[in-house]
């Protein structure tokens, strides 16, 4: 059992250090280490261990063990690991150490246990607001449990302004966002221009962080979750509920029938379809060829017909619930759906015939945007992003969930690390999707879709779960709790990651790419900020104030 | 050679043709299984309140007028159409309709409200035993959610034991 050998080397180069050690499965590692050796353990597993970094969680837990929890994911991508490091700090005195010194990729996780949890992480090179606005009152933590769920804080000033870094002299500050026509979301890139060339910038996002995790820890149920977990993102809401549902069944020691498992790798499948049918148009359209966006558009339609007719809805399929899916597919769908494939990949492999050799395109997009291996390795890149600078990680192959590990498909990558290699490994993964589905057609059994859970679940337990999104690695940290909820749940989208590599994209490139360099990473800020979303149009021709419009917003009427 | 793709290009346009669909001119029908407008049947409903319960966006609000009368209502305005209350109600009183059209200048028109004799011991719990230990129908007890402000009433840990659950009305927390 691999795990063992990983937590014997653990032990023994840092022994005492470690006070508990959870094997659960034979893939999940938690260690639980003294607050002092957390650094020493962390740097070990990053650089000599060569783990890739996930995601950090800080966790208020002192209505259970009256400490705070520091958490740190690594994945061991070869081995199929999923490892844990915690560290309990005390309730009067939650401080950190910082390991964003020795794992860089950890920058943004620990100005988030910052912001909402309160540790104070010591020695971040870094370590200005992520989340909270500079409004936010010092001192007031939304994550902790005695912070209520809807609790204004005293204090908070909606008009601060960000306080912004100094731009390097000599270079002119040219504000990107937060409304800006290539991004559908908002965040804030402020460029720092020398000249025509990108010398560095500041980013400022989580503009629409409405606390998700929050909700979901005081407020909803455990089945409650998956439908909401799926509108944290408009194109990988599946990914979402099912990393979700997945996390909770690892921790609570269930595993949904095979069928279920089909189905959910169908409709993930699906959905990474239609996601790089829909970014490699958008690509297009960033780059003025809006003819390549109609097309894109045209071909994906069926895809989504298919899921609608499959689901019941385009998106948002509403598939996942704790131990199984709620739809079967029935055997006229499962025709049908062969059928769209067939016709979808005729259509498909006529569009890359032309798009793959067209040189505008190509010399558009060739060297722009470069994230080579080592700042995949740095700052923790995944998806298509690592795989276009030819680091060969995919949550399909290297941590296999649902049906995965029964299947047979390439791992697409490229060399180059510029937007032209992202661009033909999404174009060549639609095509792997494909040949993916198809086999689930083939190997779909008759059987219940669904475990029946008699008992409550286990409280106090650990799950981890990584799926692939389309963009890359999505990954989600659940404690299970009382009263059918969670007590903490925490999601990592991949752009939370794939963001933290733009800075270094960006550098030295002419203005003009920032766009399609942004764009190329797919950026997804509701997954990153943890939102939803909702579109208020008035109807009327007249301007509103900020205030008018809140008023309006909350006086509740028809 | 990128002027054979640019006439591959021009190829696959002119053999697409025109693929807009003539919507809203002509409706287009939603598959069978559609997940649209959910529709309460108040002649099935036994006011369990299993729907309300299991409510992912809190949408269903129930409120026992006296021992006899429970209203059970449905507010529709950021309902998800996610087909949970479906799923859980044991009666098959709510069915999800294959209605997306619901766009309104009145949000009121969404709603739905379902007035219910009830006519056995509310307390007993009798009606029937949940799907699973997660969907909880916790059918015990009254309800007062505030149909007033269009509140669900949490029954939530994430308020302090001292703490009022909303501010102008005074609720036991469970």
């Amino acid at each position: 059992m691999i795990a063992r050998e990983k937590l014997n080397l653990f032990k023994q180069k840092f022994g005492p250090a470690i006070n508990r050690a959870d094997l659960t499965g034979e893939n999940r590692v938690f260690v639980f280490v003294e607050p002092s050796a957390l650094k020493s353990v962390c740097e070990h597993i990053f650089r000599d261990l060569d783990a890739r970094y996930v995601i950090g969680i800080a966790v208020d837990d002192r209505p259970y063990s009256g400490t705070f929890l520091a958490a740190h994911d690594f994945a061991f991508d070869r081995d199929n690991i999923l490892c844990s490091v915690l560290a309990h700090l005390p309730a009067d005195d939650p401080r950190v150490d910082s390991i964003s010194g020795v794992v860089p990729a950890a920058n943004w996780a620990e100005r988030e246990m910052h912001d909402l949890v309160g540790l104070e992480v010591v020695g971040h090179p870094y370590p200005k607001r992520l989340v909270v606005p500079d409004g936010w009152p010092q001192g007031v933590y939304p994550l902790r449990k005695d912070f209520a769920w809807n609790q204004a804080p005293e204090g908070f000033d909606e008009h601060q302004e960000f306080k912004f870094d100094e731009p390097p002299p000599g270079c002119t500050v040219v504000p990107f966002g937060p409304f800006h026509p290539t991004l559908d979301e908002p965040a804030h890139f402020r460029l720092y221009v020398e000249g025509e060339f990108v010398r560095g910038c500041e980013y400022r996002g989580f503009m629409v962080h409405r606390g998700i995790e929050k909700l979901a820890e005081s407020v909803l149920g455990y089945n409650d979750i998956p439908v909401m977990a799926e509108r944290i993102c408009g194109i990988c809401g599946c990914v979402h509920s099912v990393t979700y549902v997945q996390a909770v069944e690892s921790a609570a020691g269930l595993r949904p029938p095979p069928r279920a498992e089909f189905l959910r790798t169908i409709m993930l499948e699906l959905e990474r379809l239609h996601s790089h049918l829909l970014w490699v148009g958008l690509a297009g359209h960033v780059l003025g060829f809006d003819t390549l966006f109609m097309q894109c558009f045209r071909i994906r339609e069926p895809v989504m017909w298919i899921a609608e007719k499959i689901t019941g809805n385009r998106k948002t399929y509403g598939l996942c619930v704790v131990g199984g899916v709620r739809r079967d597919l029935s055997s006229e769908l499962e025709v049908e759906l062969g059928q769209v494939l067939d016709r979808l990949e005729t259509q498909w492999r006529t569009v890359l015939g032309a798009v793959l050799k067209d040189r505008n395109i190509r010399k558009r997009t060739a060297g722009v945007g470069v994230a080579d291996a080592s700042l995949v390795k740095e700052t923790g890149l995944v998806g298509p992003l690592a795989r276009a600078a030819g680091v060969a990680i995919d949550c399909r192959r290297d941590h296999p969930y649902a049906a995965y590990g029964q299947l047979d498909f390439d791992v697409i990558t490229a060399g180059e690390g510029d937007v032209w290699s992202r661009l033909v490994v999404r174009a060549k993964e639609v095509l792997e999707s494909i040949k993916i589905i198809r086999q689930c057609l083939a190997k779909l059994e008759d059987g219940p879709i669904g475990l029946k859970i008699e008992d409550e679940l286990p409280v106090g337990r650990l799950g981890l779960s990584s799926v692939e999104a389309p963009r890359g690695e999505a990954h989600h940290f659940v404690i299970t709790g009382e009263n059918n909820r969670p007590r903490r749940w925490r999601v990592r989208a991949p752009t939370y990651q794939n963001l933290q590599g733009v800075p270094t994209m960006i550098k030295d490139q002419r203005l003009a790419d920032m766009t399609i360099s942004l764009a190329s990473i797919d950026p997804c800020f509701s997954c990153t900020d943890r939102l939803e979303t909702i579109e208020l149009a008035t109807g009327r021709a007249r301007s509103w104030s900020h205030e008018e419009l809140i008023r309006l917003a909350r006086s509740r009427q028809g | 050679m990128s002027i054979l793709s640019k006439v591959k290009e021009a190829v696959i346009c002119l053999r697409a043709g025109r693929v807009t669909l003539p919507y809203p001119a002509q409706p287009r029908p939603t598959p069978p299984n559609f997940r649209g407008r959910p529709i309460f049947d108040a002649s099935r409903c036994i006011g369990c309140a299993g729907c309300a319960n299991n409510c992912p966006a809190r949408e269903i609000l129930v409120v026992d007028l006296c021992q006899e009368v429970r209203v059970l209502q449905y507010l529709g305005r950021r309902c998800t159409y996610c087909g949970r209350c479906a799923d859980v109600c044991p009666e098959k009183a709510i069915t999800m309709s294959r209605d997306f059209e619901t766009a309104t200048d009145h949000v009121a028109d969404l709603g739905q409200r379902l007035e219910l004799f009830m006519s056995t011991c509310q307390r007993c719990g009798r009606c029937f035993t949940p799907p699973s230990a997660l969907d909880q129908l916790k059918l015990k007890g009254y309800r007062f959610d505030d149909v007033a402000h269009e509140r669900w009433v949490f029954h939530s840990t994430a308020y302090g034991r001292d703490e009022p659950v909303v501010e102008d009305v005074e609720i036991e927390l469970d």
